[in-house]
């Protein structure tokens, strides 16, 4: 939807409303319209793990607003389908992070955001972090540092398009599991500092 | 005030406690013995330094001493908030215990957490001697001591696809 004018397109409508029709009637399957909806309503948890959090924030904020594409953040993890890591995840944080994954209800995605979350970053060679990808599986990785909120809204567009082409979700559904990606188990227990 | 005076006025109010005074650029150290600090640093609050800015640890492993030094400063005297007084002591390396300083500043609390993960400095008569921000596991390692060695971690090439 764009504003020209005044007019604001809502694309084909005839085309929109044969495509509800064929649904209607079982002449396509349920589970394309199943991709279609979570890949608008994928909603981050508001776990800020660091300093791009302060992207995060303005990528939702009025001048860039994400939520045009549908996504919105959300503060239970049990509402929600999609992380997104922001920057460095230190040792005490990756066991924030992996119980928020595990108390988020499938299907959900993760975006790691920021070059601490492909590699370190400025933390690279430290002692105290983990990388996000050995405790959550990681769909989309966004470089920079930090990257714009452009970058945050491609990522989200990005994923979007990989929900719709590969019909994750849908197959996901089917199956039990998520076929087109390895379930990252962390190799040791990130929370075994905190039960002793 | 200038700075001549301010260290007049500090080395009366410590009195026989002062072991030395460095001084550079921009600040004032003073330099105290280990069994004395406390005494120093209620003198210091007295004179007016009423909070600690930050507290800070130097590691000599060749001369077997922490330096361990307190910033303080004023809010509400006009004339000494211009400046940062530093207050240390040296720390031997074999047996790093010091006296804690929370009952003369208490906003020094968390910070001695700090050096007491990092550095492995326990504070005697703390309240809560505690590892702040690392976990338990990796405060044992003391990691900003010298001795700490960080894995390298080598710098990976991938070759980019062909075609």
């Amino acid at each position: 939807m764009s504003g020209d004018g005044g007019r604001v397109y809502v694309g084909n409508l005839d085309r929109s409303a044969k495509r509800a029709k064929d649904l209607v009637m079982g002449k396509l399957r349920m589970g394309r319209a199943v991709d279609w909806a979570t890949a608008f309503s994928l909603w981050p948890v508001h776990l800020t793990t660091s300093c791009c959090g302060c992207e995060f924030a303005a990528t939702w904020s009025p001048r860039f607003d994400a939520e045009q594409h549908g996504a919105l953040p959300w503060v239970g993890a049990r509402q929600t389908n999609m992380i997104l890591i922001e920057g460095t995840v230190s040792k005490k944080m990756a066991c924030a992070v992996r119980v928020t994954w595990e108390q988020m209800p499938s299907p959900k995605f993760a975006i790691a955001m920021g070059a601490c979350a492909i590699d370190g970053g400025i933390f690279y060679n430290s002692y105290n972090i983990v990388r996000p990808w050995e405790i959550i599986p990681v769909d989309v990785y966004i470089p920079g540092c930090p990257p714009r909120p452009e970058a945050v809204a491609r990522a989200i567009i990005e994923l979007q398009r990989k929900i719709r082409q590969k019909r994750v979700v849908s197959k996901w559904i089917e199956e039990g599991w998520r076929p087109d990606k390895e379930y990252v188990a962390p190799k040791e227990d990130p929370c075994s500092w905190w039960r002793g | 005030m200038d700075v001549e005076e301010l260290k007049k006025r500090i080395e009366e109010a410590l009195g026989g406690l002062v072991k030395g005074i460095e001084e550079g650029k921009g600040f004032i150290d003073v330099i105290v013995d280990l069994d004395n600090i406390v005494e120093a640093a209620s003198r210091l609050k007295e004179l007016g330094f009423d909070h600690v800015k930050s507290l800070t640890v130097i590691d000599y492993p060749k001369e077997n001493r922490f330096r361990v030094i307190y910033h303080a400063s004023s809010y509400l005297d006009e004339e000494l908030a211009k400046y940062i007084v530093g207050i240390g002591a040296d720390v031997p390396r074999d047996n790093p215990r010091m006296p804690t300083l929370v009952y003369v500043w208490r906003g020094v609390e968390f910070q001695e957490r700090e050096v007491y993960e990092f550095f492995g400095i326990e504070f005697t008569g703390h309240p809560d001697m505690r590892p702040l921000l690392l976990v338990p596991q990796l405060a044992e390692a003391k990691p900003l001591r010298k001795e700490f060695i960080v894995k390298e971690e080598p710098i990976i090439r991938v070759k980019p696809p062909t075609g």
